[in-house]
């Protein structure tokens, strides 16, 4: 009886270990992303320190946007296309409007494509970084700051960064 | 030997009578038993779905059903047919199966076994039960993706909570299984000595072990995020859809495998004893399941090639998916070894084996061809994927259980079957499984998609002649059943060992095995 105790205890044991595995898998996943720039993530956080350096060397920057779901708002990139020289800083935004009478919170993620250069597209103000209130039928005008890192791989001629926006008013009710 | 067993009977045993005899019941040949009729039942509620489904596709354009109707029927036949039909059916033949095969008098946990089974009608209860809610049953694939799954109707909850059930029940399954194997062999019955069949279902229930805590973890997150405001898989708080599928492949993989390793060990059983010759390369067997079981953990991926991964993930997980064909092939070589010049005989559950050697190699080879990333771009999502799958659950899975009832329903009874009758079936079903099936590789090919219930025109006549082979395959079935009560209103008409080239410990119990199977335990020399 002691032996089928011992194995009933080990198996349950391993139940334990693979239901905590899969919440394991979560942090995981997120590191692998990171190391591996998959999913195009970028940094969430300011990037600060940054020296702007002369490099001549010129790539296309693309700006696409999405708004998640069929939510109403308008939101669009204010140029559609930059042309930027490595390693210097440079501004642009993206343009909102609440179509609604009423206060809206909104957040945007953003995304890199290709994915393997995510790492060199660096944000140094951005508004994706925090979650943004609206008033009904404001348009503001988000701020975005960045810089490529010089180190980006010499066959990439272009980057396109997408934002996708979702509503997060709830969030606002519960706060 | 069994006249020994003969004499000692059940007297000290008092059973309920009635329904409580099934309810309160700790046999494990009672609970086998129940385990069966249950994904018997299971496999005609799912098999009515697919035909709901069939026939809606028969024709271009929406006829029967609306396409949100569709969905769930989609979606609940794969729910039913995996843990309602397959997954039962096999926990019930290693309930009947394992002690009279290992010479245990029962399973070890005879309280949790009773426990496992009865978990189950209620899970399936609240499941079909989704489907008479205004918002409907579950529509989002049996795969439950985000963000589609979060965004479903009332009904997500409930799926939830019953695949949790089923979770559970297949946990103490196995956790029985685990612990009679181990622990309740016959003295002299070394672990390379077991039957083929113990062995493949001991590597299953060490996957199923490992793999539906899994499941568990993934649709817990799905439940909190949809109710608790985590945001595992939602974007807009920073989570990630794909995420989901990692974790959820992660289990699903595993689980085609615990879908098929015990349907190696039912073939690995019936070859040789219609073959009459032993099992050719008995090791090579055991290692190459256990080589396709701790496989099945670093593939998950490659039911994902689509979403963006690296070129390495994709590499990666290419490969590794075709180096699951090397012990599979192994497998299959060891079958066709086992029959080279063996005295054979063609009873039905040999002709439902040889099929599943040749079809399940068939789905085997459509795998090989998904698993090829650049090719997989253009398969994915596809109904070559549905004819894959299908090719190695039907006549794969699915045969395996049936060729295993028809090769021990004598012994389980003591009432041979009607061979005609089961021969008629064999042939019926294996025709209508392949008019099916087949077709769909070529709609599927030429770009089909998975999950629609209307299509362009192009595809209307291979969709209508897979059409008439699952209404000739579903209606096959009903001759299986006529088969089974056919012969339980029989008398005892079975010999204690029922085919002459068998071999094993259940053949030298009586037809039927005394209620406690070996009160004594046998040497195995």
């Amino acid at each position: 009886m002691t032996n089928l105790k011992k194995t009933y205890l080990s198996i349950s044991i391993i139940v334990i270990f693979m239901f905590s595995f899969s919440y394991m898998l979560v942090p995981l996943y997120d590191i692998f992303c990171e190391i591996t720039g998959l999913n195009g993530k970028t940094n969430q956080e300011k990037i600060v320190g940054i020296n702007e350096v002369n490099t001549d060397r010129f790539v296309t920057v693309k700006f696409t946007s999405t708004v998640a779901g069929s939510e109403p708002f308008n939101f669009n990139p204010m140029e559609n296309e930059m042309i930027v020289e490595v390693g210097k800083i440079y501004t642009t935004s993206y343009i909102l409007t609440n179509n609604t009478n009423s206060l809206k919170q909104i957040t945007a993620s953003p995304s890199v494509v290709p994915g393997r250069d995510a790492e060199y597209f660096k944000k140094i103000e951005c508004f994706c970084f925090t979650q943004q209130q609206i008033n009904g039928k404001e348009t503001k005008e988000l701020p975005l700051q960045f810089v490529i890192d010089e180190d980006l791989p010499l066959n990439t001629k272009t980057l396109i960064l997408s934002y996708t926006m979702f509503n997060t008013t709830d969030q606002l009710g519960a706060k | 030997m069994s006249a020994n067993i003969h004499d000692i009977h059940d007297q000290h045993h008092h059973t309920p009578s009635g329904l409580m005899r099934w309810i309160t019941t700790t046999n494990h040949k009672d609970i086998g038993s129940l385990y069966l009729w249950f994904s018997l039942l299971m496999f005609f509620i799912g098999g009515f779905m697919a035909l709901i489904i069939r026939a809606e596709l028969f024709e271009p354009g929406l006829q029967l059903v609306i396409p949100g109707f569709f969905n769930q029927m989609t979606t609940m036949h794969a729910l039913i047919m995996i843990f309602g039909a397959v997954m039962p059916a096999f926990v019930g033949l290693a309930n009947w199966q394992i002690p009279i095969m290992i010479g245990a008098p029962d399973m070890a946990l005879p309280r949790l076994n009773n426990w496992s089974f009865w978990i189950l009608p209620f899970a399936f209860t609240m499941l079909l039960s989704t489907l008479f809610f205004d918002s409907g049953g579950p529509a989002a694939g049996w795969t439950l993706y985000p963000p589609l799954s979060l965004q479903g109707g009332n009904s997500m909850p409930f799926v939830i909570l019953s695949i949790h059930l089923l979770g559970i029940s297949s946990i103490l399954g196995a956790i029985n299984v685990i612990a009679t194997i181990l622990n309740m062999r016959a003295p002299g019955m070394t672990l390379m000595k077991m039957p083929i069949f113990i062995w493949t279902w001991l590597i299953t229930a060490f996957l199923l072990i490992a793999a539906m805590p899994v499941l568990a973890g993934a649709i817990t997150m799905l439940l909190t995020d949809r109710f608790f405001g985590t945001s595992f898989f939602t974007a807009s708080g920073g989570g990630d859809p794909v995420m989901f599928q990692h974790i959820f492949w992660f289990f699903g993989h595993p689980e085609v495998y615990i879908l098929i390793l015990p349907a190696f060990g039912i073939v690995s059983t019936i070859i040789p004893a219609f073959s009459r010759k032993k099992l050719f390369g008995y090791d090579s067997m055991v290692y190459a399941t256990a080589s396709i079981a701790l496989l099945s953990f670093i593939v998950w991926a490659h039911h994902m090639f689509t979403v963006g991964m690296p070129l390495a993930g994709e590499i990666f997980f290419m490969l590794t998916t075709m180096l699951i064909a090397v012990p599979t092939g192994v497998k299959v070589f060891n079958w066709v070894a086992t029959m080279w010049k063996g005295s054979m005989t063609f009873e039905t559950p040999m002709l439902f084996a040889l099929a599943f050697i040749i079809l399940f190699t068939i789905g085997g080879f459509s795998g090989l061809m998904l698993a090829m990333t650049p090719a997989d771009f253009q398969y994915h999502d596809t109904y070559f994927v549905v004819a894959h799958f299908h090719y190695v659950l039907v006549p794969g899975a699915v045969f395996a259980i049936i060729a295993a009832v028809y090769y021990w329903l004598p012994k389980w009874t003591g009432k041979m079957y009607s061979e005609s009758l089961g021969k008629l079936h064999f042939w019926l079903t294996t025709i209508f499984v392949n008019v099916t099936f087949f077709p769909m590789h070529f709609v599927g090919l030429a770009g089909m998609p998975r999950r629609i219930p209307d299509y362009p025109v192009q595809f209307a006549d291979f969709n209508a002649i897979a059409s008439v082979g699952a209404f000739g395959f579903g209606l096959s079935q009903i001759l299986f059943v006529y088969i089974l009560y056919n012969t339980l209103k029989k008398d005892v008409t079975a010999d204690d060992k029922v085919w002459d080239g068998a071999e094993g410990l259940e053949w030298t119990l009586s037809s039927p095995p005394p209620y406690h199977s070996f009160e004594k335990a046998p040497r195995v020399e």
